[in-house]
C-alpha cells in the first residue's frame, strides 16, 4: 500500500512538473522588442488620428471662409451691375 | 503530509501558469494587431496627405478670392470716379451723419425743437452726400436712404409741433384773438382767429373773452377748415343779431 502511494505521488509530481514546464516553455508570446514595435505603431496611429482631426478642422474652416469670400465677391459683382444700371439712367 | 503539501504547491503553480498564459498576447495575436495597426497607419497617412493637399489648394483659392475681391472693389469705385480711400472717407461721413440722426431721434419733441438748426444742417448734409456719385453704390445708397427716412421723420416731428402763445393784457399787448392771429409769428392773418378759438374750446367759451396768462395752442394751417368757418359764421351772425 505504501509502495502504491509513493508511485502515485511520483506520477502526480511528474505530471505537474511536465504541465507547468509545457505551459511556460511552449507558449509563443511576443518578446519585448516586438511589444515595443506594436506600442510604437499604436502611438503613431494615435498621432496620425490627431493630425487628421486637425486637418479636417482646418479644411472645414477654409470651406467656410471660401464660401464667405465667394458671397462677398458675388455681391461686389452685383453692385457693379447695379451701379452701371444707375449710371445709365 | 509533506507529499500533500508539495502537491498543493505544484498545483497552485500550474494554475498560476495557466492564468498568466491566458492573459498574455500570443504571437499570432501580436501579428494580427501589427497588421491591423499598420493598415490603419497607412490609411491615416494617406488621409493626412490628401487633406494637406486639399488645405493647400483651398488656401490658394482663398488668396485668389481676396485678390479678385480687391480688383472688383477697385473696378466698382472706378465706375463712379472714386477709389477705396475716398470711399472710406465717404463711409465715415455717412457714419457721422447716422450718429447725429440717431442722437436727434432720441430727443424729446421739446428738445428737438430746440435743435431745429441741427435737423436742418443734417438734412443739408444728407443732401450733399447724395450729390456724391459714390451714393450710387448700393452700400451707400441703402444707408443714405435710411438716413433720408430719419431726416424726414425728424422734420415731420418738428412740423407737427403745436406752437403756444401766452396771452398778455389788453392794456399793454392789446391781446385779443384777432390781434394774436394777426401777429407775424402766429398767422400773420387776423381772419384766422377762429382757428385759435376752435383749437382752444376747452378754455375759450366766448372768443371775445381771453385772460392774461392763458396758454393758447396755435393750430397749424393757413386757412380755416369747415368747422372753424362754421363757428366763425355763427359768431358773426350772433354779433350781427345782437
Amino acid at each position: 500500500m505504501r509502495k502504491l502511494n509513493r508511485t502515485v505521488t511520483a506520477y502526480a509530481l511528474a505530471f505537474l512538473f511536465a504541465g507547468s514546464g509545457a505551459l511556460v516553455g511552449c507558449s509563443s508570446s511576443p518578446d519585448e522588442a516586438q511589444m515595443k514595435q506594436l506600442n510604437d505603431l499604436k502611438e503613431e496611429v494615435a498621432s496620425l488620428q490627431k493630425e487628421v482631426a486637425a486637418a479636417e478642422q482646418q479644411k472645414s474652416a477654409l470651406e467656410k471662409e471660401i464660401a464667405e469670400k465667394n458671397a462677398k465677391l458675388k455681391k461686389c459683382n452685383d453692385d457693379q451691375a447695379i451701379v452701371k444700371q444707375r449710371l445709365a439712367k | 503530509m509533506k507529499v500533500t503539501t508539495v502537491l498543493f504547491v505544484l498545483a497552485a503553480l500550474l494554475v498560476c501558469a495557466i492564468g498568466a498564459n491566458a492573459q498574455e498576447m500570443t504571437k499570432d495575436q501580436w501579428q494580427q494587431e501589427i497588421t491591423k495597426q499598420t493598415q490603419l497607419r497607412n490609411d491615416l497617412s494617406a488621409k493626412v496627405k490628401a487633406l494637406a493637399a486639399d488645405v493647400t489648394r483651398m488656401q490658394n483659392q482663398s488668396s485668389q478670392l481676396d485678390a479678385d475681391y480687391q480688383k472688383c472693389l477697385d473696378e466698382l469705385y472706378a465706375l463712379v470716379g472714386s477709389d477705396q480711400a475716398k470711399a472710406a472717407a465717404y463711409r465715415s461721413e455717412i457714419e457721422a451723419a447716422e450718429n447725429t440722426a440717431n442722437e436727434l431721434m432720441r430727443l424729446s419733441d421739446a428738445d428737438l425743437v430746440a435743435r431745429t438748426d441741427d435737423v436742418n444742417a443734417l438734412a443739408a448734409k444728407v443732401k450733399s452726400l447724395w450729390e456724391n456719385k459714390l451714393s450710387l453704390i448700393p452700400e451707400f445708397w441703402d444707408r443714405l436712404t435710411a438716413l433720408n427716412d430719419k431726416v424726414k421723420s425728424l422734420q415731420g416731428t418738428l412740423a407737427n409741433q403745436v406752437k403756444t402763445y401766452t396771452v398778455g393784457t389788453w392794456a399793454k399787448e392789446r391781446d385779443c384773438l384777432w390781434n394774436i392771429s394777426k401777429k407775424k409769428d402766429i398767422y400773420n392773418n387776423a381772419w384766422l382767429w377762429p382757428k385759435i378759438w376752435q383749437g382752444n374750446r376747452d378754455q375759450i367759451k366766448d372768443p371775445d373773452v381771453i385772460h392774461k396768462g392763458q396758454k393758447l395752442k396755435i393750430p397749424k394751417g393757413n386757412e380755416l377748415n369747415a368747422e372753424e368757418k362754421s363757428a366763425a359764421k355763427k359768431y358773426y351772425s350772433k354779433k350781427g343779431g345782437a
